[in-house]
Formats: structure tokens, C-alpha cells, sequence
């Protein structure tokens, strides 16, 4: 399931979805959400305003849950991502993966989120609460790890 | 369907640079993605380095080998920072 929406998502409520579609063959289901943080210490995020692609970010999201259906054994994938003015400390971004085991769960759901950050079209346009207004850079260590991912990595290590 | 020209988008930082957010171009012929970045540069010289710029030709992340051609839909932008 793919979701890109301006509305707040219920995590819960996306993985008891999951969990029922997948019924008895999910042993394990692993989840990942991510929030506006500040962007750095002493430096509080006031307004975090994700633009996006739309059609093409479907596409890439659907295209990179399939990836990992065909690399790691799961029994279902959910993807949510919000786009628009979030504030301080609201969601961003759900990530749900259902596996018999969970070494697939925890892969899956990983590699799901790292392929999203360099490959799905969004971007990041933070506003700091003295008022600075910038474009968010990718960082070296996302681009870096989707690159080990691609490699055949079992499961890179994030460099800070 | 209209065969002389391609449909650009620009996302983000890109479009606060250029100043807008889509445009037609003109293209009798194929091209590449690099041919075209370097032509976007020489007509918005604040766009910077074309190191930084990627692009995606009909909803698909494209190399700077990539062909364009006339009636596709090309969008510019910056390394995607979702998630």
C-alpha cells in the first residue's frame, strides 16, 4: 500500500492493516517512522515543507516496495509519506514491512526507507524558528548506503 | 500529440532558481540529458554546477547519457531529500 497525502497518518492503525492482510503468514511485522526534528542542536525546525513529483513519486515508491518483495521474503509493505507544511515534532513518513521471519521484516523495512531517501522524488525546504529558510542537501551517508544496498549488501551500516 | 517540443518541470530549489515551475522548450531532435542541462545552464546561469542537477525523463530517474526526446516530459531538480 502507498500513501502520499498532506493529512497526519495513524501508524497504528497502517500496521493493523498490514497485519490483517497478511493474516498468518506474517510472523513478524517491523515499522519506521520518521519526524520533523531540528535541524541541528541550538538550530529548532520551525516549519518543515516537503514538496513533491506527483505520479512519478507513486511510481518510484511502488517500484522500490517490489524491489524489496523480490529480495527479501515479505507478506506485504506499506508506505506512507506526508507532503506539505509539517511543524516541529509532527510525522513524516511510515514505513511497515510483514515477513514470515523477522531477519526479512527488519531488512525490508530498512532497505525500503534508505531507497526512499535517495530515490523518491520529495524534497525538503526546512524554515528555522529564527527565521532562516533553506533547501534541505542529501546527505553523503543516504546516497552512500543505497549504493551498498544496490551492491548486494546484507545490510550496510549507516555512516554518521 | 505535439512532436517539436518537450515539457519541462522544475522542483524545489530549482524552481525558486529559474523562477517558475514548468516551461515548454523547443527540441526538433533527440538529445541527451547532459546536452540539455548544459542548455538550461547557459539560459539560467544561477542554477550553478550541473554536478548537482538531476533529471527524469517521463517519471523515470535519467542519466546524463540519457536520450531526450521531442514530447517528453523532463523534470530538473536537486538529489531528493524525502523520508
Amino acid at each position: 500500500m502507498i500513501l502520499v497525502q498532506e493529512a497526519d497518518f495513524d501508524g497504528a492503525a497502517l500496521a493493523a492493516g498490514l497485519r490483517a492482510r497478511a493474516g498468518a503468514q506474517a510472523g513478524a511485522l517491523v515499522t519506521f517512522t520518521g519526524y520533523v526534528r531540528d535541524f541541528a542542536p541550538g538550530q529548532p525546525t520551525e516549519t518543515l515543507f516537503l514538496e513533491h513529483y506527483p505520479g512519478m513519486c507513486e511510481r518510484e515508491l511502488e517500484a522500490i516496495a517490489a524491489t524489496a518483495r523480490q529480495r527479501w521474503n515479505l507478506a506485504g509493505t506499506v508506505i506512507a509519506h506526508r507532503v506539505g507544511a509539517l511543524p516541529r515534532e509532527a510525522q513524516i513518513v511510515f514505513v511497515a514491512a510483514a515477513s514470515a521471519h523477522r531477519g526479512d521484516a527488519f531488512r525490508g523495512c530498512e532497505y525500503i526507507i534508505d531507497a526512499l531517501k535517495t530515490r523518491a522524488p520529495f524534497w525538503k525546504r526546512e524554515t528555522l524558528a529564527g527565521g532562516e529558510r533553506f533547501w534541505v542537501r542529501q546527505r553523503e551517508a543516504d546516497h552512500d548506503k543505497t549504493q551498498a544496498w544496490n551492491a548486494g549488501a546484507d545490510r550496510p551500516k549507516e555512516q554518521q | 500529440m505535439n512532436g517539436a517540443t518537450i515539457n519541462l518541470l522544475y522542483f524545489a530549489r530549482v524552481a525558486e532558481l529559474v523562477g517558475k515551475r514548468s516551461e515548454t522548450w523547443p527540441l526538433a531532435d533527440a538529445t541527451t540529458g547532459a546536452q540539455l542541462l548544459a542548455d538550461l545552464q547557459q539560459r539560467y546561469p544561477q542554477l550553478g554546477p550541473a554536478a548537482r542537477l538531476r533529471l527524469a525523463v517521463n517519471h523515470e530517474h535519467a542519466k546524463a547519457t540519457a536520450s531526450v526526446r521531442p514530447g517528453d516530459e523532463v523534470a530538473i531538480f536537486e538529489p531528493v531529500t524525502g523520508g
